[in-house]
């Protein structure tokens, strides 16, 4: 979720300090059109300052909880059916002050994954039903040179959430995941057709260091973030490699492969020795733990498609860092400054998840069983945050912060926290049972 | 040889045990520092690591006097043998320092100002650490010789916590070593490390902790009798990256570790019968 962080255009800090002002006054008279939402919200601070004061960390404890993983997958799941719009997109939020946000392409985009994920581990139909409505929208919103636009559905002021005529690169990016999976499942040639479209104008995008930059990029610069857009597009090489139908789909795979790891190059010549990673480069905002992952995310990801050892060690190191100060302190902070200095005292709850997804991946391809341990403490800790009680829009939210009153996306719960949580939950599961496969089998027999 | 006992509080067992494997070698302790039992930190950590039952289980144990020999006092039964005596049972490190007549000391902090004074007084040639604070630079750099840690891991393969679990797990065999304590985390130079052998008897992790702290009191009376002899010395460790560091491990990965121990053991079992 990269255009919901609110900057105006033109990068003053003071600008987006205004900004940030009026955003929340705007957000503030949502409570005069929906009093209901009072108790909800006085529930929640009181819940959150409750638990800030009185939970205890020392070296030997981590969060533990009766709550089961399936349940909170349940509740992760009903909160994303839930906001599903009429218009079959997902909101970006439901906020404690306002409500419902509007529809919003990326996440609807990149949820897709996550829903057939779902619907498969909890053989929910409904989830079936949401994915199909989704990626349906999402064929609508495709702009004639393949691009999707940045910001929220319907929103067309600029600034806030990007401006929606404008073509976005990290959208398309996010949204082509979405197209990938939904092809895999489908196998409808419109599809793919998207995807392809999408993909041949995010090459085309591509500048000659791997970097995306100018009108389609957020804030108009360069950004490491934009990993995840090249993890897209080795999925997309992937997929378009396994059809090999023709001349054609061969071509297109080499170009969006070779897309994918001159952007995997440029970021890797970001990470500094200390496993920071420079060109976050968010103006008006601090570096948030949901950036970095975003980062680590991405080049994990497009490192294990392309079978790039490099990418997967920098991002190893880069994990350990954050890994050694979640172990160390309890939680990790939700912004930092470079080489992971200064940590702020909120959590960033999508950064954790995210986070709790790359120890898993890492898990899965070094067996090191470490990062399943931080993994399991994390999510273990996260499952008590999620409400287990409320009404539509706070059963089973994922807060942008915790306290939810912290600098990230206060008092409001994110479709793509869920959405990351979810993936955590259900990586979490798949990885316990091949562990459990594994070591049963790795034991000595006594026969 | 003066030796000088660090303890997490007074009602500690291996600090017990400790302080008279050390009497019983002849190195009477010249005084033991330990901290305060209502130590708000240090419950708060024993409830998180043994839960609230056994705290109180514990807690019990040592205040409330028994009839009968003494073993439902203890709570490690391997080391029964150390702290049941002809008179009756230690319960604290109170009753040791009186049967043996050395001062016992309890501070908040046992890096503080204070605490180090009253360590330099006692001008030990060795401090033993078995509980307490993250020592500093201040405290390491009093004992002539160093201090002693008990580290329930082979180093450096296992360093930090939970280390038997974490060297089931890892396939690295279970064991013991006596370090010298540096400003890392088991990082300090190796005097002596030992795979226990009894790893395949243990049914519970519990049960492999107990012995394990039973075994490395032994492992640390050998390395003190082979200081004062002077035929053991540190060597420093090998490897001291980041990648050996373990932490506290999760309940779903203890159960697992836990299987595995028991799946030792009945190998072991059925190898026994099987001649």
């Amino acid at each position: 979720m990269t255009d919901s962080v609110a900057a105006s255009g033109d990068n003053s800090r003071d600008n987006a300090i205004t900004d940030q002002i009026a955003k929340a006054l705007t957000e503030a008279t949502g409570l005069l059109r929906g009093p209901q939402r009072v108790v909800p919200l006085i529930q929640r601070l009181v819940s959150d300052k409750l638990r800030v004061t009185f939970e205890q960390r020392h070296l030997y404890s981590y969060a533990t909880t009766k709550r089961s993983s399936g349940d909170a997958l349940n509740s992760l799941l009903r909160w994303i059916l839930d906001a599903q719009r009429p218009d079959g997109g997902i909101a970006a939020y439901y906020s404690l002050l306002s409500g419902y946000s509007e529809s919003y392409p990326e996440v609807t985009g990149y949820i897709v994954p996550t829903l057939y994920d779902c619907a498969r581990t909890t053989g929910d139909d409904d989830a079936v039903v949401a994915v199909e409505r989704a990626t349906q929208w999402l064929l609508s919103l495709q702009m004639p040179m393949g691009a999707f636009p940045a910001g929220l559905h319907g929103r067309l002021r600029s600034g806030l959430h990007g401006d929606e005529k404008q073509p976005s690169v990290f959208n398309t990016g996010q949204i082509l995941q979405g197209l990938v999976r939904a092809h895999v499942e489908t196998n409808r040639p419109e599809i793919l057709q998207a995807a392809v479209a999408a993909g041949d104008w995010l090459v085309k995008m591509q500048h000659a260091d791997g970097s995306w930059f100018g009108p389609a990029a957020y804030q108009n610069v360069a950004h490491t973030y934009y990993s995840m857009v090249a993890w897209a597009l080795a999925e997309l090489s992937e997929r378009a490699a396994n059809r090999r139908h023709g001349c054609s789909d061969h071509e297109h795979s080499l170009s969006y492969g070779l897309a994918a790891e001159r952007n995997l190059d440029w970021v890797l010549s970001h990470f500094r020795p200390s496993g920071w990673i420079d060109g976050i480069n968010l103006r008006g905002h601090p570096n948030y733990l949901h950036f970095i992952a975003y980062a680590l995310q991405g080049v994990l990801e497009c490192g294990i498609l392309r079978q790039r050892s490099d990418a997967i060690e920098a991002v190893a190191k880069s994990s350990w860092v954050l890994l050694r100060k979640f172990e160390t302190n309890k939680s990790l902070p939700g912004a930092f400054e470079p080489d992971f200095k200064n940590g702020q005292r909120f959590t960033c709850l999508t950064g954790n998840a995210q986070m709790s997804c790359v120890w898993l991946r890492l898990f899965e391809v070094t067996d090191d069983l470490r990062y399943l341990n931080a993994a399991l403490k994390m999510n273990e800790m996260m499952k008590p945050l999620i409400p287990a009680r409320g009404g539509r829009g706070v059963f089973g939210g994922v807060g942008g912060s915790y306290p939810i009153w912290g600098r990230y996306q206060p008092l409001r719960y994110l479709s793509w926290g869920n959405k990351f949580f979810a993936d955590a939950l259900l990586l979490e599961r798949r990885l316990k049972r091949s562990f459990e496969a594994s070591a049963f089998e790795a034991l000595p027999c006594a026969s | 040889m003066r030796i000088v006992v660090l303890c997490s509080n007074v009602y500690s067992e291996t600090g017990c045990a400790m302080a008279v494997r050390m009497a019983e070698l002849g190195y009477v302790p010249a005084g033991a520092l330990a901290l305060p039992t209502l130590d708000r930190g240090t419950v708060v950590r024993k409830l998180g690591q043994w839960g609230a039952r056994d705290v109180i289980r514990y807690a019990s144990a040592k205040l409330i006097p028994h009839r009968g020999d003494g073993r439902a006092q203890v709570s490690n039964p391997y080391l029964q043998p150390l702290l049941i005596h002809g008179e009756g049972v230690f319960r604290s490190l109170r009753e040791v320092a009186v049967f043996y007549g050395f001062p016992v000391a309890v501070c908040n902090d046992q890096n503080a100002p204070d605490s180090i004074a009253r360590l330099k007084e006692w001008s030990p040639d060795l401090i033993i650490f078995t509980g307490g604070n993250i020592l500093r630079k201040q405290l390491l750099e009093v004992p002539r010789l160093g201090v002693l840690n008990v580290h329930l891991g082979l180093l450096p393969e296992v360093r930090g916590m939970s280390s038997p679990e974490w060297s089931l797990l890892n396939h690295v065999p279970v064991g013991v070593t006596i370090h010298y304590i540096d400003a890392g985390i088991d990082t300090g130079p190796v005097l002596q490390r030992c795979e226990f052998p009894d790893a395949a008897r243990c049914e519970l992790l519990s049960d492999l902790r107990n012995r394990l702290i039973a075994f490395g009191v032994e492992q640390v009376a050998e390395v003190v009798a082979g200081l004062d002899r002077g035929t053991i010395s540190a060597s420093p460790q090998s490897d001291l990256d980041e990648d050996h560091q373990f932490f506290v491990m999760h309940e779903w990965l203890q159960a697992r570790a836990a299987a595995r121990l028991t799946k030792r053991r009945s190998v072991a079992v059925a190898e026994s019968v099987n001649g």
